[in-house]
């Protein structure tokens, strides 16, 4: 393997090998850092070509797809995972055959030869896929939500699509704040509390980090109203919106310790609202 | 009531205490319903904890009864009406 090139997400450093020229999405630039002495949390070895029946003795346990094509399917033997990784802009066709060892720490990516194209080893879906199991390995999580950070206060926003996470970032974007992301975001705890990163997208963006302070479940209403949750309920309605394609007890039991203790530590409102600056206010006066 | 049909599904849950509540997320085929986690309050988690191999309802009413210092046909109705709701939601 000669050429390595070191992203840096969400303060985990992820190595990706490979012997041959590689592309990465665009989203992906401002993520590179300068390779580091060290041990990389994962590393990721790319190669060209697809292996000859590589699911052989392994078993499919989960399927991500919908009525239009599929997404990516998750085969399993003795703990260790291997990847189809659909096209999306050729519905069906086999984009990549991925293999992950046991304790996530390594890829091995296999991109279909494409004549005269530089093989892109994190095309959509493999990045967001690396990524969930980086958190996964390293006891964090990947959620979609929005996030606002106006230099004090870090606020999640979370909900179902269109119930207004993007909305919710540009009022405050407005009003001068911060917008971390306003679509996927990671979660880590350390020493001096929880963080949110951003993550690549499909556009970009510079890493971006703030503190946690407060979650709110977001909907569309005719006022504004904010009510605290507590207990149960506020663990099961947030983890809901949690980035998982989890088909084994331990990386469910995983993020229900990580949700259980996070939401006990940081409040969770219900948050229903009028898409204007008024529920800046609200949330100041109200809420967290 | 068959208690045995929910004991034996009870591993087919990832299941998270939070203070005296329980948060119970279903796997099926492997596959877990993150939509579909429901959560118990301090009596359907007592229940929950106290379903076993061997248990029969009558049990499960004195136990109720003695916990939670209610009356048999208050403790009765509740548990059936738990039983109930937990066969929907479990869809078991």
């Amino acid at each position: 393997m000669q050429d390595i090139i070191q992203l840096n997400i969400a303060d985990f450093l992820v190595n990706l090998h490979s012997e041959f020229p590689v592309e990465l999405e665009s989203g992906y630039f401002p993520f590179i850092s300068n390779p580091e002495i060290g041990k990389a949390d994962v590393d990721i070895y790319s190669f060209i070509g697809i292996p000859e029946n590589p699911f052989y003795n392994y078993q499919l346990v989960f399927e991500a797809e919908n009525a239009e094509q599929k997404f990516y399917s998750i085969y399993k033997s003795n703990n260790e995972l291997r990847f189809i990784m659909y096209d999306q802009q050729n519905v069906n066709q086999v984009q990549q055959i991925a293999y992950l060892n046991a304790d996530f720490s390594e890829w091995k990516i296999y991109n279909r030869l494409e004549p005269d194209i530089k093989p892109m080893p994190l095309k959509y879906p493999m990045g967001p896929i690396m990524m969930h199991y980086l958190t996964q390995k390293c006891g964090a999580v990947m959620m979609h939500a929005s996030n606002v950070y106006d230099g004090e206060k870090g606020r999640i926003f979370t909900g179902f699509s269109g119930n207004g996470k993007s909305t919710m970032s540009k009022i405050w974007a407005d009003a001068g704040n911060l917008v971390i992301n306003d679509d996927r975001v990671i979660i880590r705890r350390n020493e001096d509390g929880y963080f949110v990163y951003n993550t690549p997208m499909f556009y970009q963006d510079v890493p971006k980090k703030a503190p946690l302070h407060a979650i709110y479940l977001i909907s569309h209403a005719p006022a504004n109203k904010i009510k605290k949750l507590a207990g149960a309920l506020a663990v099961s309605r947030v983890m809901a919106f949690c980035i998982q394609n989890n088909f084994e007890k331990q990386l469910i039991q995983n993020h229900l310790n990580f949700f259980g203790t996070m939401c006990h530590e940081i409040p969770v409102f219900d948050l229903g609202f009028v898409p204007d600056a008024g529920v800046i206010d609200c949330i100041l006066k109200h809420g967290i | 009531m068959d208690l045995k049909t929910i004991y034996s599904n009870k591993p087919k849950f990832v299941v998270r205490e939070i203070g005296e509540e329980l948060i119970l997320v279903p796997l099926t085929g492997n596959v877990a319903k993150m939509n579909e986690m429901f959560t118990m309050n301090e009596t359907g988690k007592f229940i929950w904890e106290n379903i076993n191999e061997t248990t029969t309802v009558e049990e499960l009413e004195k136990a109720v009864t003695d916990e939670f210092s209610i009356d048999p046909e208050t403790a009765k109705n509740d548990i059936e009406l738990f039983l109930i709701q937990l066969v929907t939601k479990l869809k078991i």
